[in-house]
């Protein structure tokens, strides 16, 4: 179990200034989707994008808060 | 003597290369025992290629080795032509962008 906004802290912390969207997918608090608007993100690949949110939500992922994330990543011009 | 890390390596390696699709998840094609790797077979059932399932769910050193050597901590991982391309989170963006199918036929054009 994690609130949200500790989740979109843990994001923030490693994607200063990312806006940070997140849906509960089942009601019990650690399955999420994750959206990520940031401009960290410019010029890196799906999966490295991606990598960089494990890193970041990797403490509660490895204590067990978080069970499973669906991640969604773009940087500002891409949601245009 | 729980096999060393030189060896799961070295099997994992192997299973790469020999299945042109390759998804470690939890559970089998028959009874996956996770909705992530479902999902993942579902993905991969709509294109009609031959797909393989490794179950490493009860395997902890080889999802440890899996881990480190793709440096994603989460399971399903897929392979495709002996490539890591995550899961259906990247796999159904690469989707969106046509990407998947003339993938798919260069690998399967090569057997």
């Amino acid at each position: 179990m994690i609130t949200e906004d500790v989740l979109i802290g843990y994001v923030r912390t490693a994607l200063p200034g990312a806006v940070v969207s997140v849906t509960d997918r089942t009601g019990t608090m650690d399955h999420f989707m994750i959206r990520v608007v940031s401009d960290h993100f410019k010029g890196k690949g799906l999966l490295d994008r991606h990598r960089l949110i494990y890193q970041a939500l990797n403490e509660p992922m490895k204590d067990g808060r978080i069970h499973a994330v669906e991640i969604k990543t773009l940087t500002r011009d891409e949601i245009k | 003597m729980s096999d060393s890390i030189q060896t799961i390596e070295g099997t994992i390696k192997k299973e790469i290369q020999e299945n042109p699709i390759l998804i470690y998840g939890k559970g089998t094609k028959e009874a996956p025992r996770c909705g992530f790797t479902l999902e993942t077979i579902q993905f991969f059932e709509k294109y009609g290629h031959p797909y393989t399932v490794i179950d490493v769910l009860n395997d902890m050193p080889k999802r440890e080795v899996l881990s480190k050597m793709t440096n994603w901590p989460t399971l399903p991982k897929v392979f495709i032509g002996g490539e890591f391309y995550g899961d259906t989170d990247i796999l159904d963006e690469m989707e969106k962008k046509g990407e998947v199918k003339p993938l798919l036929d260069r690998v399967f054009q090569k057997k």
